[in-house]
């Protein structure tokens, strides 16, 4: 029977080719929007490290007091007085202070030139914490962090292009001028958002190429390379700017359960109020523990581009399934009829309803698959809209593929619901009572 | 009050030219009760459709009133129907969207009636046809019968010099028939010009004179030997 | 409108169809009136001007490598006399950011340096005295900076200047009834004050995000060269020179100094990438909005054509009942584009307070202006015309459906 309600409703569509062709578009147009700019959305708000984001924690501790802050929020980076305290305490099982420097690698040939690389100052807890894949090597350990020791972690691009992909564990690698010894090459890494440093990433960038100690470059003097923000001058120099209230370091704890979550909130909450006591805060302790998914939602890194557009081409959806239900509704009645016929010949109301929604369904298959060639050229126009580092997360995957074809079947049966109702009211004797 | 002279149609399609009416030559006078017979796809509808103004006609001439229509636009040939025609149909043809009052405004409104004459009109013809307490009822909710008072009561609301019926009872059981067919002789009584197109005998017979079509031609059935077996033919076929 | 009150009527035993196109009338209002005033909003943003003249001038991010923040004076300096010395080059500057570089410093800006609450904030351009020349900036009060003005300072030791220039935006801010020229203010919360020596007509902040845009025109010009290891180049081609000079300006810093990086993207840049790259997003936006709102348009002009010509096809019959009653062709035209029109407005209407709910909601969820009415009323009119545009041709067929219809058996 389904065959036959199949080979019926493809007779159907050829009959009303115009008709036809406006409900596919429509459906084509429509999926393809708000598949597109899902694409984009899942992107930006999927989860960088599903496993521990509920483990990995994001600190703030207000050292502006209510006067500098945004709301009453304590602000989204520590300075460095607090970052060290709490490193210092080690309260959690692994936590690191980090932030991004900006740091060339210069090749051992003359004629070549320096080629900047996208870096992270962390402690070694850092690798743990984060899930860092090591290809060879791996991090460096507490040793090195309290040695300020010149060692770095480097991706498997980096290797690739400066070893020819060979093992560089052991080897120099010369940033800026000054050489580290290799500890680790990283396996492919990329978690986006850049959850670690969504501050100064706004979520997203390209994948980072290097890792040094904190200890180490705080040594060096090397100077952020993200965001630095004073809510008061801070003096002359590097010794008053680093011990100034100047805020530019993230800092993470990892948390394996609740009770330590619990634990680590109330620490913070006291050394908040020591420093209260010591006269350095004028305010109550004002102290936040975001986990990953909180954090993400504290920092807003989905691009209000992204769900502005999200729900822009969800309305244009809506708008094509009650443009195909008017034109289904048609399509429908203009058989009336046929059905009356139909139904006079022996059909029930429910083989009426099975033979027109398997003709929906169908003409939601055409849609929807004109609807994925359209969401395969608007995912390539992602970067028209979005910044590189987004558009390349945007991809048309297998999961994406079905979820077209899912979306533009299941909406076009849903659109066909009414029409068909009305087109199963439709009474045996119809044709002889309407003259 | 209708004249038609020599008058031709000729349906063209692109191998065949067929002639539905061929120097077609009818002359009704006022205050008349014709009835037009003749065979399936003998011409009668074609006259009828060309007498009513519903068609254009491709040659010789036709006065309707006094006016020879065939030089007339659209728009002229619509204000025609509209004031000095009043049609009834074999299939009634009242707009199942509109109720009956709505139904018999609509010539009215074209006409550009004002309301309270509209109204007026509507209930006059409405108690005409004996229709008057369902002024409020849809077509569907109305029998076949009652369905042809309304159109015959909104061919009247206009008062037509010319009332044009298609088989008015062709649809209808007999009783309905002889009903419709009453109120139609009282309405010519009543002074009007009725020109009815039929294929059944006795509803002809009762009218005051009968013209014969045949293949497009208007023949005089006194001595048309064809009018015998052709009769023959119809008798007891009314569907 | 003859006929209103009939049509109505016929509308009632039509419910399913009138209430789909006027639902579908109601949402492309809604959508539309928003995505157009969205539009408007990011046009509005991408045709702010900078202030500078943006013909000719090239921008070089350049990062040193291996090389003290202290000891880097001497190296900008050579950099700085070789780059205006290039043929090609009307003038260069070395300076810390510039209008639409996407970073920089912003200060808050005091009468007085013990006030809790700066007046305004302002960015910082940390620039010599060929700032005016090379930017194009005007000067429309005061003086610009001397040379023996200029101090070279590390980043992190910068102390607010005596001397600086600010944008008339700044000078209205702090002084509204008069001028900023000559008076004392303090660019940061020390003590130490600055007198406004100059007042340049329009310089724009290095940000083109809506958080800046409190202080979008404020800029403070500083006559200080900051060393460090980290520093922007803004060079003035001679007329024509641009292409060349992008060609020749990277690679004359790299033979004077070859330990510095240029970033991928935002090294070497015509400001006409530094400003299509500054508001990629709202044009991509505005392009995203354009296309939607087409692509709706059209869909709905295709759904009102495809209803309408069913309507006309159902009711073919009835048309020729009404043209063998006396109906014009006129009159049958006239049904169809009156009927369209009484849908037409009821979509409107409801699609208009649709349109400003969304809005609404869109201001609490994305800090979005409120819609102004005049793009309602130009989204009912565009509505509306469309829908007589799309109802015209079915309109027009049902118009010459033949009076002789109305005899056909079915």
């Amino acid at each position: 029977m389904f065959a036959y309600y199949l080979q019926l409703g493809l007779r159907s569509l050829q009959r009303n080719p115009v008709l036809t062709a406006l409900m596919v578009m429509a459906i084509g147009f429509g999926v393809a929007a708000s598949m597109t700019t899902y694409s984009v959305f899942l992107a930006t708000s999927s989860n960088p490290i599903p496993q521990k984001s509920s483990q990995l924690y994001a600190v703030q501790v207000d050292n502006w007091g209510p006067e500098d802050s945004d709301k009453g929020e304590p602000p989204d980076s520590l300075n460095y007085t607090d970052a060290m305290a709490l490193m210092a305490a080690h309260r959690a099982p692994r936590q690191t202070a980090l932030y991004p420097v900006g740091v060339s690698v210069v090749p051992d040939d003359q004629s070549q030139l320096p080629s900047p690389e996208s870096t992270y100052a962390t402690y070694g807890d850092a690798f743990a914490m984060f899930d860092v894949p090591f290809l060879h090597g791996s991090g460096w350990g507490a040793a090195e962090d309290d040695a300020h020791a010149a060692v770095a972690v480097i991706s498997r691009v980096l290797n690739d292009k400066l070893f020819r992909g060979a093992n560089s564990v052991g080897r120099q690698i010369n940033l800026d001028g000054r050489n580290y010894r290799i500890t680790g090459v990283m396996d492919s890494w990329d978690p986006q958002p850049l959850f670690f440093d969504a501050v100064n990433t706004s979520g997203f960038s390209d994948p980072v190429q290097i890792f040094i100690p904190f200890t180490r470059a705080v040594e060096l003097k090397m100077a952020t390379a993200g965001n630095n923000n004073c809510n008061r001058d801070p003096g002359l120099g590097w010794d008053a700017w680093l011990h100034s209230e100047c805020i530019w370091i993230q800092y993470w704890a990892e948390l394996p359960d609740r009770a330590q979550a619990v634990a680590y909130r109330q620490y913070l909450h006291g050394y908040a109020a020591e420093q209260q006591r010591a006269g350095r805060f004028r305010w109550a302790p004002n102290v936040r523990l975001s986990n990953v998914e909180q954090w993400m939602d504290h920092l807003k890194v989905v691009p209000p581009e992204a769900k502005i557009s999200l729900l822009v081409a969800l309305g244009f959806l809506l708008i094509c399934l009650v443009n195909t239900v008017g034109l289904l509704l048609a399509k429908f009645m203009r058989r009336a009829p046929e059905i009356g016929v139909r139904r006079a010949l022996g059909a029930s109301r429910k083989t009426v309803y099975a033979q027109f929604l398997i003709e929906a369904a169908t003409v939601g298959l055409a849609g929807g698959a004109l609807g994925l060639l359209l969401t395969g050229v608007g995912v390539l126009c992602v970067g028209l809209v979005f910044d590189p580092q987004i558009a390349r997360l945007a991809t048309l995957d297998l999961s994406l593929i079905a979820l077209t074809l899912l979306v533009a079947v299941l909406s076009t049966v849903l659109a066909a619901f009414y029409p068909t109702w009305r087109a199963a009211q439709v009474q045996p004797a119809w044709q002889l009572k309407s003259n | 009050m209708l004249k038609m002279t020599h008058l031709s149609k000729v349906y063209r399609t692109e191998v065949v030219e067929t002639y539905a009416l061929r120097d077609f030559n009818i002359d009704v006078k006022e205050g008349e009760f014709v009835a037009v017979t003749g065979p399936s796809g003998s011409g009668k509808t074609t006259f009828l459709t060309i007498a009513g103004l519903l068609e254009t006609f491709s040659g010789g001439e036709y006065h309707l009133d006094g006016i020879e229509v065939s030089n007339l636009n659209d728009n002229a040939r619509s204000k025609i129907r509209n004031e000095k025609i009043g049609f009834i149909f074999q299939a009634f043809n009242l707009i199942p969207d509109l109720n009956v009052f709505d139904n018999i405004e609509v010539p009215l409104r074209y006409r550009g009636m004002k309301a309270a004459e509209r109204k007026q009109r509507i209930m006059d013809s409405l108690e005409r046809v004996g229709l008057a307490s369902r002024a409020k009822h849809y077509p569907a909710e109305l029998s076949g019968g009652q369905q042809q008072r309304v159109a015959i009561a909104r061919a009247l609301a206009g008062s037509p010099r010319l009332l044009l019926a298609d088989e008015p009872t062709g649809n209808l059981d007999t009783q309905m028939a002889r009903s419709v067919l009453e109120l139609l002789e009282d309405i010519h009584r009543e002074g009007a010009t009725i020109v009815m197109v039929t294929h059944d005998p006795e509803l002809a017979a009762r009218a005051q004179r009968n013209v014969h079509i045949i293949d497009g031609q208007v023949v005089d059935l006194s001595e048309d030997p064809r009018f015998h077996t052709v009769h023959a033919e119809h008798t007891g076929t009314t569907a | 409108m003859l006929h209103i009150k009939p049509i109505v009527v016929a509308l009632k035993r039509h419910k399913a169809g009138t209430v789909l196109i006027a639902l579908q009338i109601a949402l492309t209002l809604a959508i539309v009136c928003n995505a157009l005033f969205i539009i408007q909003q990011r046009i509005g943003r991408l045709s702010r001007p900078t202030g500078m003249v943006e013909s000719n001038l090239l921008a070089i991010q350049n990062r040193w490598v291996g090389v003290d923040d202290n000891a880097t004076g001497p190296l900008i300096k050579s950099d700085l006399q070789a780059l205006r010395q290039l043929a090609g080059v009307e003038d260069a500057i070395s300076t810390n950011s510039f209008p639409l570089r996407g970073g920089g410093w912003s200060m808050g800006v005091r009468h007085d340096p013990d006030a809790k609450k700066p007046v305004s904030s302002a960015a910082i351009y940390a620039v010599d005295d060929h700032a005016l020349s090379t930017m194009g900036a005007k000067l429309i009060a005061g003086r610009n900076f001397r040379s023996d003005e200029i101090v070279w300072v590390e980043q992190k030791a910068y102390a607010a200047s005596p001397q600086i220039i600010i944008t008339k935006a700044l000078s209205d801010k702090l002084y509204p009834n008069g001028s900023a020229l000559g008076k004392t203010v303090y660019i940061t919360d020390t003590a130490r004050p600055s007198t406004v020596i100059g007042i340049v007509e329009h310089l724009q902040v290095p940000w083109s995000g809506t958080w800046s845009d409190s202080f979008s025109d404020c800029v403070v010009l500083v006559p200080t060269q900051l060393t460090g290891n980290f520093g922007s180049y803004l060079i003035r081609s001679k007329p024509g020179q641009l292409a060349a000079i992008t060609a020749t300006a990277p690679r004359l810093l790299i033979k004077n100094n070859r330990l510095r990086t240029f970033s991928r993207d935002r090294g070497v840049r015509t400001f006409e990438t530094v400003r299509a790259q500054a508001y990629k997003s709202d044009r991509g936006i505005a392009l995203l909005m354009g296309v939607v709102c087409a692509m709706l348009l059209a869909i709905t002009a295709a759904g009102i054509v495809g209803l309408t010509s069913f309507w006309v096809g159902q009711r073919r019959r009835q048309i020729g009942v009404r043209r063998a009653l006396g109906a014009t062709r006129h009159d049958i035209l006239g049904y169809f584009l009156t009927e369209n029109l009484l849908i037409g407005i009821a979509g409107v209407v409801i699609g208009a307070l649709l349109a400003i709910g969304i809005n609404l909601w869109m201001v609490t969820q994305f800090e979005m202006a409120r819609l102004s009415m005049t793009y309602v009323a130009a989204g009912v009119v565009a509505l509306l015309l469309l829908g007589q545009g799309a109802v015209l041709a079915p309109a027009l067929r049902a118009s010459r459906v033949s009076p002789v219809e109305a005899t056909r058996s079915v």
